[in-house]
């Protein structure tokens, strides 16, 4: 179910979830959306710098999978964004981010999570180059949109090929491909009909959409850059 | 991220109150020295680091900020 551990937005699941299996959308989902703190920020930034609105498919697809809006997005204005725009940021942080990565800042989930721990975002607290670096990986990792290939359909699970991310020698990079149990409803539209050797997105344990081989590659192409700007990140942050 | 309260902590396990006063969640305190009272920053299942009230107080703010524009568009 969206959001249902609650990490990421209101206490309101019921309201997503209901919408999603009915195939419609409305102002109480509209509502419930743009409270979540960090994705509705960024689906407007998208919107505003592309033309678009924030529910536009492509916006949101820009936002969690990536598509070619990222590109469009100038890193002045994502930077100037990132100051006035995400409550509760730190602007030290938000400085050593921008300057660490220049153009590699994308306003892409991933690049969002991982670049957030890069360094610790409260003081002295846990991140990537802390003694607990794996733990925050593997946080990061669920956090993170991910994407698998389905080798077994269950009544609930969803047996997925996927590549995790992992941290060794203080970098970041896609390990070799596990296979791992995730959840899906197969009331929601996408997967009444999945079937084995589907391509995946992966949110918290959970599949959430069956990806087309053009969004296949977005999200690699993507997670990749991402990858490659947290490691920057992380190298600079290390000297 | 969410930030919370420790309400009760026990072996390096902690019960915290978020500020949407969802029921009670255990978050992993194993990686941060958070006493009971304390606020702290957690991803996930896991507190990375303590704040003082004066931040959390912040996050607070900004968190019922985005809370309340999001109840005035469906208003």
């Amino acid at each position: 179910m969206p959001n249902s551990l609650g990490y990421c937005g209101p206490d309101d699941r019921g309201t997503i979830l209901r919408h999603l299996q009915e195939s419609k959308g409305g102002e109480d989902l509209v509502s419930t959306l743009q409270g979540f703190e960090a994705a509705y920020p960024f689906l407007k930034l998208i919107a505003r710098e592309t033309g678009r609105k924030a529910f536009d498919y492509s916006v949101p697809e820009a936002y969690w999978i990536g598509n070619s809006l990222l590109d469009v997005v100038k890193v002045p204005e994502f930077y100037r964004f990132s100051h006035t725009d995400l409550r509760g940021k730190d602007p030290a942080q938000v400085r050593r981010v921008f300057r660490a990565v220049g153009d590699g800042a994308r306003p892409h989930h991933t690049f969002y999570v991982m670049s957030t721990f890069a360094a610790p975002t409260v003081k002295d607290g846990q991140n990537l180059l802390t003694e607990s670096s794996k733990k925050v990986a593997e946080l990061v990792d669920n956090c993170r949109i991910s994407w698998g290939k389905v080798r077994k359909v269950g009544k609930d699970k969803l047996a997925v090929e996927y590549r995790p991310v992992r941290i060794e020698d203080a970098k970041l990079d896609l390990a070799q491909p596990v296979i791992r149990k995730v959840g899906y409803d197969r009331l929601v539209r996408p997967f009444g009909k999945v079937r084995e050797g589907d391509f995946v997105s992966i949110h918290w344990g959970y599949a959430c959409d069956v990806l087309s081989p053009r969004q296949v590659g977005n999200i690699e192409r993507y997670t990749r850059a991402d990858i490659r700007s947290a490691n920057e990140m992380l190298r600079k942050k290390k000297q | 991220m969410r930030v919370g309260r420790v309400v009760s902590e026990s072996r390096k396990k902690g019960k915290v109150e978020f500020f949407d006063g969802r029921s009670l969640e255990r978050v992993d305190l194993g990686a941060v020295d958070a006493k009971v009272g304390n606020f702290v920053e957690v991803f996930g299942d896991m507190a990375l680091g303590v704040l003082t009230p004066a931040e959390a107080k912040k996050r607070r703010t900004a968190w019922e900020e985005v809370q309340k524009a999001a109840l005035l568009v469906e208003a």
